[in-house]
Parts: C-alpha cells; sequence; structure tokens
C-alpha cells in the first residue's frame, strides 16, 4: 500500500475546530454550561463550544490561565487568587455571570456524626461545638473535614461557621482538601469525619448511606454567591462578540433553570453529559429543592438548596469584595494588599441581557464574616 | 562546590510511567524520594518526604490537595505550581502538551527545577507515544480480526476457500474506493442479521 494511504491529511480549512473551548467540574452548579451545550443556547448564539470536564480546580484554572481553554466554570474566589499570582500561576481573568447561588452541603460521618446526636437540621454552630466536645471526650483526634480547594466559599464559610461557634479551624478540626468526586467513598473508608461540598456529592454520601447531611451553605450566608464564569481575559480584550455570545448563552440556560417544569430534563442532562456514576434521581434533589437529610429518611424540603436564574447570574462586585475580604481574614491575601480591578465585569452582563443590576432580597453578607 | 541533590517526589497513579521517569531523574542526578499513587494521606507522604520538588500528572485529582496545603494549615509546607517559568510560553506549551505539572516547596533556583521538569516532559512524551503505539496496534488487531469474520461468513454463506474470500473482500473494497476493514465490517453486520433472520425464521 502506498505510504500515502496511511496520511491523514490535515484538513485546509479549520471548519469544526470549537470557537470557544470552556472546561467545569462534575457539579449540580456546572448545570448552567451543560444546559446551554445541550439545549443548544451555545449554537443559537452562533457558538461551536467544547465542553471537556477537569479532573481538578488546578488542571482547570492552568489550562485557561495559559489558553489551552479560554474560560470555564470556576469557584468565586479563583478568578482573585489568579490574578494576584496566589498558589504559583498569574492570569488576568474576567467573570461575566454568576453561575449560582447557594449548593454546598455539610455532610457528617462515623463517630462524628453519631457525637452530633439527635440535633436537627440545619446544624448550628454551637451545636456543632458541643458535638465535637462529646467526640472528643471519646479520645478521637480532631476530625478531618475535607472541603473542596483552599480559594473555595465552602473553605471560607465553613471557618466562618466554625469560628463563630468558637471552633478554631486549624486546631480543633483538622481541614484538607479532595476532589469531590472521591468524597463520598472517603467518608466511607474513615478517611474523613465529613465534607463541605457542592450538589450533588452530599446527596450521593446520603444515597450511599455513608453520611448525614446536616447543613446547607445558604443556612450560613442566605444565596450566598458560588461559582462563577470565568473567561480568558486577554480573549475578552480581543474578541467581545465571541465573549458576549457565550455569557449570552449562559444567562439563557440559567434562566431556562429557573423553570421547575425543566428540573427532569436537567437532571438527566447533568446525568448524562457530567455525573454517569450518580443516579438522576440523586441529581434532581437539590435542583428541586430539597434534600435527603439520612439514608432512611423521606426527602426534606429545603428550598434554595440550589439557585439558578437570570438575577441570580449577575457578577455583583460586591461579590469579589467580599471573597478578597474572606482571604485577607484567613491570610491568603496581605492584609495591604490592592485589591484586583476590574476582574468582576458588571458591565458585560448589562450589554448582554440589557437589563439593569437586578434586585435579589438577599440577606447583606454577614458582618462578621468580614475582617 | 557541588550543589545539594534534588529530592524529588512523584505522583503517579500510572506504574511503568512513574518508573520511566524515575530512571531519567536518577540518571540526571536527582534523588527520587518516593513515588506515590494517588493516595489517601497525601498531605502527609509530602511532609515525610521532605522533597524539594513534586513532580505528577497536569490532571491528577491530588493536585488541588497539594495546593491547598498551606493555604489550609499555615504550618504545612508551601508547594508552588511551577509551569517552569511564565516568561516562557514555548516551556509551558511544552509541559501542558506532556502533561506535566510539579511543584517547588521551597525556594529551589529556577534554572534547577528547570532541569527536572525537563527530564519528567521527555519521559512524559515517551510514555504518551508508546500508548499511542499500542492503541494502534491493538486497532490493527481488531482490524485483523473483523476481516477474519468476514471470510468466515463468506466461506459459510457462498461456499468459498479462504483464498477466493479474501480476495473478494479485497475486490469489494476496491470497487467501493473503501478500506477492507470497513467492507469486511458491513459483511460481518449483514451476516450477522443474516444469521438472526434464519434462526427467527427456524422457530
Amino acid at each position: 500500500m502506498p505510504a500515502s494511504e496511511h496520511v491523514q491529511t490535515a484538513p485546509a480549512l479549520h471548519t469544526g475546530l470549537p470557537d470557544l473551548s470552556l472546561g467545569y467540574v462534575p457539579l449540580t452548579d456546572a448545570a448552567p454550561l451543560l444546559v446551554a451545550d445541550a439545549k443548544g443556547f451555545f449554537r443559537a448564539n452562533g457558538l461551536c463550544v467544547a465542553l471537556t470536564p477537569a479532573a481538578s480546580w488546578s488542571a482547570l484554572r492552568d489550562r485557561v490561565a495559559f489558553g489551552a481553554w479560554d474560560g470555564g466554570q470556576m469557584l468565586g474566589p479563583m478568578p482573585i487568587a489568579a490574578a494576584l499570582g496566589l498558589g504559583g500561576v498569574r492570569a488576568d481573568l474576567v467573570v461575566t455571570a454568576t453561575l449560582g447561588r447557594n449548593g454546598n452541603t455539610l455532610v457528617l460521618g462515623g463517630s462524628l456524626a453519631e457525637a452530633m446526636g439527635d440535633a436537627s437540621f440545619p446544624l448550628t454552630g454551637s451545636a456543632f461545638a458541643a458535638g465535637l466536645r462529646r467526640h472528643r471526650a471519646t479520645g478521637a483526634p480532631p476530625p478531618v473535614l475535607a472541603v473542596v480547594f483552599a480559594y473555595s466559599s465552602h473553605n471560607y464559610l465553613l471557618r466562618h461557621w466554625l469560628a463563630e461557634a468558637g471552633v478554631n479551624p486549624e486546631q480543633d478540626v483538622t481541614l484538607v482538601v479532595l476532589a469531590p468526586p472521591a468524597l463520598p467513598e472517603a467518608l466511607a473508608t474513615g478517611q474523613i469525619d465529613g465534607f463541605c461540598a457542592g450538589e450533588p456529592w452530599g446527596s450521593r454520601a446520603v444515597d450511599l448511606r455513608v453520611g448525614r447531611i446536616m447543613l446547607t451553605s445558604g443556612a450560613i450566608w442566605p444565596d450566598h454567591p458560588e461559582k462563577v464564569l470565568a473567561l480568558n481575559a486577554d480573549l475578552a480584550a480581543r474578541d467581545p462578540a465571541r465573549i458576549e455570545a457565550a455569557t449570552r448563552s449562559v444567562i439563557a440556560a440559567a434562566t431556562w433553570l429557573a423553570n421547575p417544569e425543566n428540573i427532569e430534563e436537567a437532571a438527566h442532562i447533568l446525568h448524562h453529559q457530567a455525573l454517569p456514576g450518580v443516579p438522576e434521581a440523586v441529581v434532581a434533589f437539590a435542583l428541586r429543592g430539597q434534600l435527603p437529610l439520612s439514608p432512611d429518611a423521606d426527602p426534606t424540603p429545603v428550598p434554595r438548596a440550589i439557585v439558578h436564574g437570570t438575577a441570580e447570574t449577575y457578577p455583583d462586585p460586591v461579590h469579589a469584595a467580599w471573597f478578597l475580604a474572606a482571604m485577607r481574614r484567613w491570610g491568603h491575601v496581605a492584609r495591604g494588599g490592592a485589591a484586583p480591578a476590574g476582574v468582576w465585569r458588571p458591565d458585560i452582563w448589562h450589554r448582554v441581557t440589557a437589563l439593569p443590576a437586578p434586585f435579589i432580597d438577599t440577606p447583606p453578607t454577614p458582618r462578621s464574616l468580614l475582617p | 562546590m557541588t550543589e545539594p541533590t534534588i529530592r524529588v517526589l512523584l505522583i503517579d497513579d500510572n506504574a511503568s510511567r512513574a518508573a520511566a521517569v524515575r530512571a531519567g531523574l536518577e540518571a540526571d542526578g536527582c534523588q527520587v524520594v518516593g513515588v506515590l499513587p494517588n493516595v489517601a494521606d497525601l498531605v502527609a507522604q509530602v511532609r515525610r518526604a521532605a522533597a524539594d520538588v513534586i513532580v505528577c500528572d497536569i490532571d491528577n485529582p491530588s493536585r488541588d490537595a497539594i495546593e491547598s496545603m498551606r493555604a489550609l494549615q499555615s504550618s504545612e509546607p508551601r508547594p508552588v505550581v511551577m509551569f517552569v517559568d511564565q516568561s516562557d510560553p514555548a516551556a509551558i506549551t511544552a509541559a501542558m502538551e506532556a502533561g506535566v505539572a510539579a511543584y517547588v516547596i521551597e525556594g529551589l533556583s529556577p534554572r534547577r527545577v528547570r532541569a527536572v521538569v525537563d527530564v519528567a516532559i521527555v519521559r512524559f512524551r515517551a510514555h504518551q507515544a508508546l500508548r499511542a503505539e499500542l492503541a494502534e496496534a491493538r486497532g490493527a488487531l481488531e482490524d485483523r480480526k473483523i476481516i477474519e469474520r468476514a471470510k468466515g461468513i463468506l466461506m459459510r454463506a457462498r461456499g468459498m476457500d479462504e483464498d477466493a474470500a479474501f480476495r473478494t473482500l479485497r475486490t469489494m473494497a476496491m470497487d467501493q474506493g473503501q478500506r477492507l476493514v470497513e467492507v469486511a465490517q458491513g459483511v460481518v453486520t449483514v451476516g450477522s442479521l443474516l444469521q438472526t433472520k434464519r434462526i427467527s425464521t427456524k422457530k
């Protein structure tokens, strides 16, 4: 056979190449990205998008920082950390939409869950502190609690909640980081005693009978901002139309997700596209506004367990200020250091939606969350 | 005056790649202080190994734990992700394409880290090439199996000998401008349809 038959010639045109490549981590609040893809919102806005799961937040950040991907789902504090070069990689990103509000649960397992006795849901900080004292009295070492990344609302809200109850987050408990999909197994094997992570991983842990959902992050700060859509700032400067089309698609998906009639289909999309190992019914819980608190109980209504909607996508610079304040409080950013400017871009959101800044009846940032 | 040996910790759940990287680093005068898969008590292991550099796959799920060590517990070491040198885009691209991520624990000079990363890139690339070759070989094996099955079907259905069956497949492929395996796949598909039909009409 002539050698030429073995050679795959490159197409002359770059047709079929994605206009935009975005990354995500398998979590329920990746829904606006996955729905924008599956329901054709990207296509309707003239975009061919390659959507790829990432094995870690670090890997996602690196690919976006060095231009292998154009953007993706990120934890709110991540673009700030990138702007400041925390952890080694410095990158300019823009946040053009918030992907969701709330959505994280605190799950406890094993002897730590037992030590909480019949403390009611949502667990208060003081009830946790009392349970922790009982746990310690049995001779147990400080329990290990996992969060998903250091620069995350999980870490900051959990630390705030512990500190408010007089629990020292660096001494009375041991905080570690684990990737969300690894959490139920780590709880089952006793590697950790509890975790704070985005859905569906709390519901999944209960489904696997390895833990109890004790608290939602929304109970610490109602309607707190969570994940964001972060995009490469060079691309935003070079090709604003593409960034606007992507933002418009994701907001359309968030609006679609706010319709209760679409919840079952959304759970179906998430299960098939991103979470094949988690049963569709388990994925649906938080989207539907309910959570299975313990293995043998019926799901409990938890309105706004996770919130998607048009207004909720507003990238409010106040959120950036709060994330930065939390980063300062816990020593991740020097107190005197300047805040990175121009990361949160409400102007792009306004241009895309033609809407004024929405009014969301959210309790303001708890004063005590601030340094 | 000799510089102290660089202590490298490898985190890799792929044993053959880890062995290759280890051999490369040792040949280069580094000391590999541990090879860990994606283990549970990673942070404790990193502390115990007292490594200068951690090398892992860019998609290793443990990366978030490595990066968060100091931010969670101020007494822990501080690994800083090192994509070689951020002012050198070609080096970053090489590391990303090979899938290498490296972390520097304490102020090792950029030049010395660069040497470690370069070795890892070469070994990761060689491993990638090996995997591609294996996949190709496996593909060729699959192709041969399909062609064998197609020949068998023609031999049974048309009473041909093996040579005739092969010539028929080749002629069909040339006529249709298709690869031999594509035509063979077609024969296998049709053959299995006929098979089902025969069974159902027998009932």
